[in-house]
């Protein structure tokens, strides 16, 4: 019996210790905004968010995280307001057909490994980026490419007015073709002319070194470490304490933490995103009816989600491009601002009615029950899709929130498995939203465009679509990018949540950190110690 | 009436234990009457409001009522763990029943499979099968279920075992009782006692498996009020909106000290073994 009632002090000691234990626990992670360490001279960190499961340019998306990390470079990049610059080619031109792009490609560049740029070997890696990534004949399609000594010609079948900012896309990323023979891209990395070269790269580290052959001036760091830290309170937290010297995309609840702090330094700026959930209307969904789209749409408070709930760091939604871009935001008209009365009665007219009086309104005996697929590496995320869940039980409908890992995502999303489904997407990712618009909502005609797994289908946009892909005058263009946008609001194609501003911040120990609306930039050879 | 208050006299710390534990249960079935506010819905224009007379725990994210959604929160753990735990029993009892008393080729089939589970480290092959069954409180209990039977059919066998060739039994064997008899009224109420002491010292354990793995987000969706839901959500606001981790966390560690003090004290009541 004694040891017994040992045995019970000791487990009420042991849980009085946990309790002590995580106390301490909170109340260190509280202390922790002061601890913030100098940044070292040598080496750069960096808390970064990454998708990728490799540093091949041609795999999926992961030749975003090449550029970003300050490897790989591509022929032009987007300065601040979006506009194509030049960078391995330092200047282009078309013929007068428009069919025949030349591109002069810098004498002076070299790869990492020490092999000259030519224009062969940038044919190489374009034609290389075609061969291995169907998303490449999304952006053009060409009748030859060929090397004129230190000029690139590319013959595109129609006219194409982006075709520089086309090139910007990390797709495009030049590598060094001659280098493949002995060397594994996706698992070495790839080699390129960027300012850092891969040292390691697992999925969660990568480990960048100094490019001893950058062409654009000194490299200011010997090493650059990059921790993927993907849920953004941690990312929040290395920052505080000094384990990275730059974070990005801090979250709207962390922010605060940072703003008026003196020994960190914020950059933000509205992006080129937008925060959007697609509606599933393939035939036999229950959104293929455009009355309760637009119920849905007009059921949800989106002024408060972002006003309030995201404490105004995300720009209210209502049309697909951003107001940073200007593309007639404040001209177009949403007929599916916040109204609940109208939604309900838009329900009503559909056929939808609650009659067993559980709350959620039925039709045919089927309930008003919709499955809303999200994934949670971006904060907001799921904050959209729980107060969306909020706002539409009061009208009857019963969303169910389904969180599946960001991997999955894309590939629901083009199979259509979903009836909402909630995406962070950049706009403008060639410059202007011309891919943006065709990708999500031109007519998927046996998945020739298969990013458009949602089914919807509208004649006069994609008409209005092809008039834009021949178009190079740029006013008339901003008015069929307003059209377009006008035909989708009207067909309620899609829910708008919210325009991120995005930010990286960064400790004061580093200077020259800066966020470009377009998120392809952030290890640039401009981060330095600061003096 | 002597003899109860004789048996508190007695059990002077059981019986403590199990008024806290009446209390919670009684909180969990009468959670819709003691919410001060809506658990559910939230006025988003008051989100993250510290604590105050009007929230005595503050507000979430949604601008929900945090003392609200705790209180709901009792019914929606304590509802599945009770569930799990009966499950449990009742699968470990058929299971270990029938390879204990049976033997042969039943039980080398059984127990192999308890092997092959128990051979699994529980919480990571219950995330996965949470994981590939997606996330829901009816997969949660069933992943959790598919990797706990093992050590009760294990334990009950053993048990089953040492009954089996007791005088009593084989004496109603030669009498010609038929077995499910046997089992019903000879070998259950022998084995009974020391399954439902097990299964009251996992009830805790449990309650902080469904709690994990509802924080990693393959448990309860939202909006469900679940502790270790409302933790995750809180996590985000660590920093900022600490109460919002604090609450629901206190939540967990009151209830399952509770339940764990009460099962230990229990065992004491009823383990003939202890006397």
């Amino acid at each position: 019996m004694k040891s017994i009632q040992m045995k019970k002090l000791w487990k009420m000691i042991s849980a009085g210790l946990a309790g002590v234990l995580a106390a301490g626990m909170i109340a260190g992670c509280g202390g922790g905004g002061d601890t913030a360490k100098g940044g070292d001279a040598k080496v750069l960190k960096v808390g970064v968010t990454n998708f990728a499961d490799t540093l091949e340019p041609t795999q999926n998306f992961f030749g975003w995280v090449v550029m970003r990390y300050g490897l790989g470079e591509c022929l032009t990049k987007f300065d601040e307001k979006m506009n194509v610059q030049p960078w391995l080619a330092e200047k282009w031109e078309v013929s007068d057909d428009k069919l025949t792009w030349t591109f002069k490609i810098r004498d002076n560049v070299k790869f990492s490994n020490g092999d000259a740029l030519t224009a062969d070997i940038v044919k190489a890696s374009i034609e290389r980026a075609f061969q291995k990534n169907s998303r490449a004949a999304t952006f053009f399609e060409y009748d030859e490419i060929r090397a004129e000594g230190q000029n690139l010609v590319i013959r595109t079948k129609k006219p194409l007015p982006g075709m520089p900012g086309f090139l910007a896309d990390p797709l495009f990323i030049i590598v060094d073709t001659a280098a493949e023979n002995g060397r594994d891209f996706s698992k070495e990395g790839p080699i390129c002319t960027g300012p850092y070269e891969v040292e390691s790269f697992v999925k969660e580290r990568a480990v960048m070194k100094k490019n001893p052959n950058y062409w654009d001036g000194e490299v200011p760091y010997e090493k650059v470490e990059i921790p993927s830290i993907d849920d953004p309170n941690t990312r929040a937290m290395s920052l505080q304490s000094g384990d990275v010297d730059v974070a990005v995309n801090i979250a709207a609840g962390d922010i605060d933490l940072f703003k008026g702090n003196n020994k960190f330094h914020i950059d933000e700026i509205s992006s080129l995103r937008t925060v959007l959930a697609r509606l599933n209307q393939a035939p036999g969904r229950i959104l293929s009816d455009p009355k309760v789209r637009a119920a849905l749409i007009c059921g949800c408070d989106r002024e408060t989600y972002n006003n309030v709930l995201l404490k105004g760091t995300f720009i209210p939604g209502k049309a697909p491009v951003p107001p940073s871009l200007d593309y007639g935001f404040d001209q177009l008209k949403d007929p599916n601002a916040y109204n609940p009365e109208r939604a309900a009665k838009l329900l009503d007219e559909a056929g939808w009615k609650d009659t067993d009086g559980d709350g959620i309104r039925e039709k045919d005996g089927k309930k008003l029950q919709l499955d809303f697929v999200v994934y949670n590496s971006r904060a907001e995320l799921p904050l959209y899709a729980e107060a969306a869940q909020s706002d539409l039980k009061k009208l009857g409908f019963d969303i169910k929130i389904n969180t599946v890992d960001y991997n999955l995502v894309d590939g629901m999303g083009i199979k259509g498995e979903y009836d909402l489904l909630i995406s962070n997407i950049t706009t403008a990712n060639t410059g202007d939203p011309e891919v943006f618009l065709r990708w999500y909502w031109k007519t998927n005609v046996n998945g020739d465009n298969p990013q458009n797994g949602s089914g919807y289908s509208n004649a006069k946009f994609d008409e209005t679509m092809e008039k834009l892909s021949v178009e190079f005058d740029k006013d008339k263009r901003r008015a069929l990018i307003i059209e377009l946008q006008q035909i989708l609001l009207d067909d309620g194609a899609a829910l708008f949540f919210g325009y991120p501003q995005t930010n990286i911040v960064n400790s004061v120990s580093v200077a020259g950190v800066k966020m470009l609306p377009s998120d392809y930039y952030w290890i640039t050879k401009d981060i330095k110690p600061a003096k | 009436m002597e003899k109860k208050m004789e048996f508190i006299r007695q059990h002077r710390l059981f019986t403590f234990y199990t008024v806290l534990v009446l209390l919670i249960v009684l909180v969990a079935l009468f959670a819709p009457y003691l919410t001060p506010q809506d658990p559910m819905e939230g006025n988003m224009k008051n989100v993250l409001q510290t604590p105050s007379s009007e929230h005595l725990l503050g507000t979430d994210k949604l601008g929900r009522d945090t003392l609200s959604r705790i209180i709901a929160g009792t019914q929606v753990s304590l509802f599945m763990t009770i569930c799990l735990v009966v499950l449990l029993a009742v699968v470990g009892l058929l299971v270990g029943i029938a390879s204990g008393y049976f033997g042969g080729k039943v039980e080398m089939v059984l127990m192999r499979f308890a092997d092959m589970m128990l051979a699994f480290p529980g919480v990571v092959l219950a995330i996965a099968i949470a994981g590939i069954l997606g996330g829901s409180v009816v997969n949660t209990i069933l992943a959790l279920l598919v990797v706990g039977w093992a050590k009760y059919a294990r334990l009950v066998r053993s048990l089953v075992i040492k009954l089996r060739h007791n005088d009593f039994i084989l004496a109603a064997q030669v009498n010609g009782t038929r077995t499910r008899d046997i089992l019903w009224r000879h070998v259950l109420p022998n084995i009974l006692p020391m399954v439902v002491i097990t299964g009251a010292m996992d009830i805790g354990t449990m309650m902080m498996e469904i709690a994990g793995l509802s924080f990693l987000g393959f448990g309860a969706q939202p909006p469900t009020p679940e502790w270790g839901l409302m933790l995750n959500e809180g996590r985000q606001y660590i920093q900022t909106a600490p109460w919002l981790m604090i609450y629901p966390g206190l939540a967990i560690f009151i209830v399952v000290a509770i339940f764990n003090l009460w099962g230990d004290s229990l065992r004491d009541v009823l383990d003939p073994r202890q006397e």
